[in-house]
């Protein structure tokens, strides 16, 4: 699927992250901003990556502001902005979820 | 916490809204700034504002956070999630804000990129399109390395023998030339057709690569100043901030070495951005100023007059400061200008 539209989803809370997806042309690229980017850096963007694949997305622009999130927020997060993204809010994608 | 929207046209909310931002050192409350506001957003505790931000067009403004009693940097975050949140319903997905340099890392801790900064105030931005997807955008110059590439700003409005003269004197000069132009449409002529006679006014020299200055070459948002009256101290400060952004992010990346300008006898503004780039840019980037062109007549040639001459009808008069290509268009178009004129489009200044 083509990613055509920026999206966002999330917040800056504390243990939340912020997800802003937009359109990409080589691939997924990532830029992070995080406090334990050194740690989880790759995990973070590895659970992202997960997401995307399973909406078929395959070039996309991805910012990641997080605040210490734990794994399922950042992918309940990257649902939301990809559903947004896609234009497809009313068609939840039941086995990605 | 909660955020509530603060209306600002209640003068009750305005007051204590207003206090809070003096406390916090935010003292600038002028009607050009506060004009600009579309919506206020704040937290209270109890009844006392803690926290608040604006939006006004594509930049967040007046945040001011008090830390008391609680975690360090929870009310900012959320102050500016609901922030951030607004302006994409709006659909505005490229966000600036000006700060204050103490507070950059608060603002680069949210996803924020500084682009320029002075003592005074710092620009950041955040969102896509950034000044990275600007960059890429604009062709570059191929193993640009050993040659000589030189930009030039102009808002052409609308595009005269002048430009041409500078334009023709750096095509010559280099071995390539950046013709940045002025995005806003808050001239007369608009950017579609500003560009287009730029375009149409150089076709001849293959050198000249045309590109829209963007959100980042003198735009509303960066340097208003050029746009509407203000105070020099103002001035000074955008036409600094506009420069260094220039020199640090814009030049390094199209390997420009430098930069010309036309000769400014008539307009303060573009007299003071002249010398402050004259200042800004020497260590990196050569400045060239170019003595304006006069025309066959000996009268100094410049967009204003040929505005002048529009609204009072007597395009004659300064044929002989315009291309064939400008001069054709404003003949076809003069009713639609002189309407524009007509409708409170200004026309001095810039």
């Amino acid at each position: 699927m083509e990613i055509n539209k920026t999206a966002i989803a999330g917040t800056l809370e504390s243990s939340d992250v912020q997800i802003m997806i937009s359109k990409g042309t080589s691939g997924i690229q990532f830029e992070v901003e995080s406090d334990v980017e050194k740690q989880f850096g790759d995990q973070i963007r590895q659970t992202v990556t997960d997401v995307l694949r399973q909406y078929d997305v395959k070039n996309a622009d991805v910012k990641i502001v997080d605040k210490g999130a734990l794994d399922m927020v950042i992918k309940a997060r990257t649902i939301a902005a990809v559903q947004r993204a896609l234009d497809i809010v009313d068609q939840p994608k039941w086995e990605v979820l | 916490m909660q955020v509530q929207d603060l209306y600002l046209t209640n003068p009750l909310i305005k007051k204590k809204w207003q206090a809070f931002l003096t406390d916090c050192g935010i003292t600038d409350f002028s009607e050009n700034e506060v004009a600009k506001i579309d919506e206020t957003i704040g937290i209270y505790d109890g009844e006392t504002l803690v926290a608040t931000g604006s939006i006004a067009g594509q930049v967040i403004k007046y945040v001011a956070v008090c830390q008391k009693g609680v975690t360090n940097g929870s009310r900012f975050n959320t102050i500016l999630t609901e922030l951030i949140n607004r302006l994409m319903q709006r659909g505005i997905y490229h966000i600036f804000v000006f700060t204050k340099p103490k507070y950059v890392t608060s603002f680069e801790h949210v996803g924020f990129e500084k682009l320029a900064g002075t003592t005074k105030g710092v620009l950041l931005e955040s969102g896509r399109p950034n000044i990275n997807d600007y960059l890429s955008d604009i062709p570059h110059v191929v193993s640009s390395y050993d040659k000589k590439i030189a930009a030039i700003v102009m808002n052409a409005n609308p595009f005269t023998l002048g430009h041409r003269y500078l334009i023709e004197k750096a095509a010559k000069e280099n071995d390539s030339v950046y013709v940045f132009v002025v995005s806003q449409d808050a001239s007369l002529f608009t950017t579609t057709e500003r560009v287009k006679l730029v375009s149409a006014g150089v076709a001849d020299l293959s050198n000249v690569t045309i590109v829209n200055g963007g959100d980042y070459m003198v735009s509303y948002t960066t340097f208003p100043a050029y746009f509407m009256q203000s105070a020099d101290d103002v001035i000074a400060y955008q036409t600094t901030l506009d420069a260094r952004l220039f020199k640090e992010k814009i030049a390094p990346e199209l390997n420009i070495t430098r930069r010309y300008l036309g000769s400014e006898p008539l307009s303060h503004t573009t007299n003071i951005y002249n010398q402050t780039l004259q200042r800004e840019l020497t260590d990196n980037i050569a400045v060239s100023v170019v003595p304006r062109k006069e025309s066959s007549t000996g009268q100094v040639i410049s967009a204003t007059t040929v505005r002048q001459a529009i609204a009072t009808n007597q395009v004659k008069l300064i044929a002989n400061m315009l291309p064939k290509t400008t001069m054709d268009f404003i003949k076809e178009n003069m009713a639609v200008l002189q309407d524009r004129i007509k409708k409170g489009q200004k026309i001095h200044g810039n």
